[in-house]
Protein backbone atom coordinates (compact mmCIF):
# COMPACT_ATOMS: atom_id res chain seq x y z
CA UNK A 1 0.00 0.00 0.00
CA UNK A 2 1.13 3.36 -0.80
CA UNK A 3 2.39 5.73 2.46
CA UNK A 4 2.03 9.29 2.90
CA UNK A 5 6.07 10.55 2.06
CA UNK A 6 7.13 12.36 5.44
CA UNK A 7 8.24 15.57 5.02
CA UNK A 8 11.07 15.72 7.49
CA UNK A 9 12.60 19.68 7.15
CA UNK A 10 10.48 22.72 6.95
CA UNK A 11 12.42 22.88 3.59
CA UNK A 12 10.89 19.87 2.89
CA UNK A 13 7.53 20.98 3.70
CA UNK A 14 7.49 24.22 2.17
CA UNK A 15 8.72 22.47 -1.07
CA UNK A 16 5.79 20.37 -0.66
CA UNK A 17 3.43 23.46 -0.55
CA UNK A 18 4.39 24.33 -3.49
CA UNK A 19 4.06 22.09 -5.44
CA UNK A 20 0.53 21.15 -4.50
CA UNK A 21 -0.24 25.01 -4.72
CA UNK A 22 1.53 24.66 -8.29
CA UNK A 23 -0.64 21.47 -9.23
CA UNK A 24 -4.00 23.41 -7.85
CA UNK A 25 -2.77 26.08 -10.03
CA UNK A 26 -2.78 23.96 -13.05
CA UNK A 27 -6.32 22.18 -12.34
CA UNK A 28 -7.69 25.28 -11.79
CA UNK A 29 -6.19 26.63 -15.06
CA UNK A 30 -8.71 23.74 -16.47
CA UNK A 31 -11.49 23.98 -14.19
CA UNK A 32 -12.03 27.79 -13.94
CA UNK A 33 -15.38 27.18 -11.87
CA UNK A 34 -14.18 24.13 -9.51
CA UNK A 35 -13.45 25.16 -5.54
CA UNK A 36 -9.41 25.92 -4.81
CA UNK A 37 -10.33 24.24 -1.35
CA UNK A 38 -11.51 21.13 -2.79
CA UNK A 39 -9.15 20.53 -5.04
CA UNK A 40 -6.55 20.94 -2.58
CA UNK A 41 -7.94 18.93 0.00
CA UNK A 42 -8.24 16.22 -2.59
CA UNK A 43 -4.26 16.10 -3.98
CA UNK A 44 -3.82 16.37 0.07
CA UNK A 45 -5.81 13.23 0.21
CA UNK A 46 -4.71 11.07 -2.90
CA UNK A 47 -1.26 11.23 -1.22
CA UNK A 48 -2.81 8.91 2.12
CA UNK A 49 -3.66 5.28 1.52
CA UNK A 50 -7.20 4.83 0.62
CA UNK A 51 -8.11 3.17 3.68
CA UNK A 52 -6.72 6.22 5.64
CA UNK A 53 -8.86 8.47 3.75
CA UNK A 54 -12.14 6.42 4.53
CA UNK A 55 -11.10 6.00 8.47
CA UNK A 56 -10.78 10.22 8.44
CA UNK A 57 -13.80 10.28 6.97
CA UNK A 58 -15.58 8.28 9.27
CA UNK A 59 -14.21 9.18 12.21
CA UNK A 60 -15.43 13.00 11.40
CA UNK A 61 -18.76 12.36 9.74
CA UNK A 62 -19.78 9.65 12.95
CA UNK A 63 -18.35 12.32 15.08
CA UNK A 64 -19.86 15.15 13.59
CA UNK A 65 -23.40 12.88 13.89
CA UNK A 66 -23.10 12.42 17.30
CA UNK A 67 -22.28 16.10 18.17
CA UNK A 68 -26.20 16.79 16.54
CA UNK A 69 -27.68 14.31 18.85
CA UNK B 1 -19.20 -3.15 -4.73
CA UNK B 2 -17.98 -0.08 -2.31
CA UNK B 3 -20.90 2.93 -3.26
CA UNK B 4 -21.75 6.24 -1.97
CA UNK B 5 -19.65 8.60 -0.08
CA UNK B 6 -17.61 6.03 1.47
CA UNK B 7 -16.45 4.77 -2.14
CA UNK B 8 -15.65 8.93 -3.03
CA UNK B 9 -13.37 9.14 0.20
CA UNK B 10 -11.52 6.06 -1.06
CA UNK B 11 -10.92 7.69 -4.15
CA UNK B 12 -9.92 10.81 -2.75
CA UNK B 13 -12.99 13.28 -2.29
CA UNK B 14 -12.89 15.40 0.77
CA UNK B 15 -16.05 14.62 2.11
CA UNK B 16 -17.32 12.89 5.11
CA UNK B 17 -19.61 10.21 5.52
CA UNK B 18 -21.42 8.30 8.50
CA UNK B 19 -21.46 4.20 7.22
CA UNK B 20 -20.42 2.20 4.55
CA UNK B 21 -22.69 1.46 1.77
CA UNK B 22 -21.98 -1.42 0.13
CA UNK B 23 -23.92 -2.97 -3.01
CA UNK B 24 -24.44 -6.66 -3.44
CA UNK B 25 -24.80 -8.29 -6.33
CA UNK B 26 -27.16 -11.21 -4.44
CA UNK B 27 -28.11 -10.59 -0.93
CA UNK B 28 -29.25 -14.04 -0.79
CA UNK B 29 -25.25 -15.37 -1.65
CA UNK B 30 -24.03 -17.74 1.19
CA UNK B 31 -20.17 -16.30 1.49
CA UNK B 32 -22.43 -13.16 3.17
CA UNK B 33 -23.95 -14.93 5.66
CA UNK B 34 -20.74 -16.67 6.49
CA UNK B 35 -18.71 -13.48 6.54
CA UNK B 36 -21.25 -11.59 8.68
CA UNK B 37 -21.30 -14.68 11.00
CA UNK B 38 -17.34 -14.68 11.40
CA UNK B 39 -17.66 -10.99 13.26
CA UNK B 40 -21.46 -12.08 15.09
CA UNK B 41 -23.69 -10.07 12.85
CA UNK B 42 -26.33 -11.14 10.69
CA UNK B 43 -28.46 -10.36 8.11
CA UNK B 44 -31.82 -8.31 8.22
CA UNK B 45 -34.39 -9.09 5.97
CA UNK B 46 -36.67 -6.29 4.75
CA UNK B 47 -40.17 -5.89 5.73
CA UNK B 48 -43.05 -3.75 5.17
CA UNK B 49 -41.56 -0.39 6.55
CA UNK B 50 -37.79 -1.18 7.02
CA UNK B 51 -35.33 -1.90 4.48
CA UNK B 52 -32.28 -4.73 4.30
CA UNK B 53 -30.25 -4.17 7.03
CA UNK B 54 -26.78 -6.03 9.07
CA UNK B 55 -27.31 -6.27 12.71
CA UNK B 56 -24.81 -6.84 15.41
CA UNK B 57 -21.42 -4.92 16.24
CA UNK B 58 -19.10 -6.47 13.31
CA UNK B 59 -21.41 -4.68 10.70
CA UNK B 60 -22.44 -1.50 12.24
CA UNK B 61 -20.57 0.60 9.96
CA UNK B 62 -22.13 -1.09 6.74
CA UNK B 63 -25.13 -0.31 5.07
CA UNK B 64 -26.99 -2.40 2.27
CA UNK B 65 -28.05 -0.71 -0.87
CA UNK B 66 -30.48 -2.57 -3.45
CA UNK B 67 -30.70 0.25 -5.98
CA UNK B 68 -28.45 3.28 -7.07
CA UNK B 69 -30.22 6.21 -8.53
CA UNK B 70 -29.24 7.49 -12.31
CA UNK B 71 -27.14 4.25 -12.65
CA UNK B 72 -27.35 0.69 -14.69
CA UNK B 73 -27.52 -2.38 -13.10
CA UNK B 74 -25.07 -4.35 -10.27
CA UNK B 75 -23.18 -6.05 -13.47
CA UNK B 76 -23.15 -3.20 -15.89
CA UNK B 77 -21.73 -1.05 -13.02
CA UNK B 78 -18.97 -3.38 -11.99
CA UNK B 79 -17.52 -2.43 -15.48
CA UNK B 80 -17.00 0.99 -13.73
CA UNK B 81 -15.42 0.06 -10.74
CA UNK B 82 -12.03 0.21 -9.45
CA UNK B 83 -10.18 -2.12 -7.19
CA UNK B 84 -8.90 -0.78 -4.22
CA UNK B 85 -6.06 -2.58 -2.08
CA UNK B 86 -7.22 -4.63 1.13
CA UNK B 87 -4.97 -6.71 2.86
CA UNK B 88 -4.71 -9.80 0.22
CA UNK B 89 -7.94 -8.51 -1.23
CA UNK B 90 -9.02 -6.37 -4.15
CA UNK B 91 -11.62 -4.38 -3.03
CA UNK B 92 -14.62 -3.51 -5.43
CA UNK B 93 -15.16 0.26 -5.65
CA UNK B 94 -17.55 2.07 -8.11
CA UNK B 95 -15.80 4.99 -9.72
CA UNK B 96 -15.81 8.60 -8.34
CA UNK B 97 -17.74 9.68 -11.87
CA UNK B 98 -20.39 6.98 -11.30
CA UNK B 99 -20.90 8.31 -7.92
CA UNK B 100 -21.33 11.62 -9.10
CA UNK B 101 -23.89 10.61 -11.64
CA UNK B 102 -25.44 8.79 -9.05
CA UNK B 103 -25.73 11.61 -6.28
CA UNK B 104 -26.89 14.01 -9.85
CA UNK B 105 -29.76 11.82 -10.71
CA UNK B 106 -30.88 11.40 -6.84
CA UNK B 107 -30.37 15.25 -6.44
CA UNK B 108 -31.99 15.09 -2.44
CA UNK B 109 -30.66 18.11 -0.57
CA UNK B 110 -27.82 15.92 1.22
CA UNK B 111 -26.37 15.20 -2.42
CA UNK B 112 -26.60 18.99 -3.61
CA UNK B 113 -24.44 19.54 -1.11
CA UNK B 114 -21.39 17.03 -1.97
CA UNK B 115 -22.00 17.33 -6.21
CA UNK B 116 -19.49 20.22 -6.06
CA UNK B 117 -17.19 18.60 -3.97
CA UNK B 118 -17.23 15.21 -5.66
CA UNK B 119 -17.21 17.06 -8.97
CA UNK B 120 -13.62 18.90 -7.89
CA UNK B 121 -12.34 16.48 -6.68
CA UNK B 122 -12.39 14.33 -9.78
CA UNK B 123 -11.28 17.24 -11.69
CA UNK B 124 -8.35 16.87 -9.56
CA UNK B 125 -8.18 12.97 -9.56
CA UNK B 126 -7.94 12.81 -12.92
CA UNK B 127 -5.16 15.16 -13.21
CA UNK B 128 -3.15 13.24 -10.60
CA UNK B 129 -3.41 10.20 -13.25
CA UNK B 130 -2.66 12.23 -16.20
CA UNK B 131 -0.83 15.41 -15.71
CA UNK B 132 -1.10 17.97 -18.36
CA UNK B 133 1.64 18.29 -20.70
CA UNK B 134 3.90 21.17 -20.52
CA UNK B 135 3.91 23.15 -23.60
CA UNK B 136 7.13 22.87 -25.50
CA UNK B 137 9.37 25.66 -24.90
CA UNK B 138 9.87 27.95 -27.87
CA UNK B 139 13.71 28.37 -27.32
CA UNK B 140 13.80 31.10 -29.81
CA UNK B 141 11.51 33.46 -27.40
CA UNK B 142 13.36 32.96 -24.15
CA UNK B 143 14.92 35.74 -22.62
CA UNK B 144 18.40 35.26 -20.58
CA UNK B 145 19.83 37.75 -18.82
CA UNK B 146 22.85 39.15 -19.69
CA UNK B 147 25.96 38.69 -16.95
CA UNK B 148 27.36 42.01 -16.26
Amino acid sequence: MKQRARRKTPASAVRWARQIVARVEQILALHPDADRDNIRHTLILLELPPLERLQRSLTRGRATAIFRK
Amino acid sequence: MVVGLSAATLQGAPVVTQDVDLWFQNLADPKLSSALQEVGAAYVPPSINNPPMFAGAGAELFDIVIRMDGLGSFSREMRNCIEVPLGRHQLKVLSLDRILASKLAANRPKDKLTIPVLRDALAAAQFKKKPVKKPALNHSKLHFPRKT
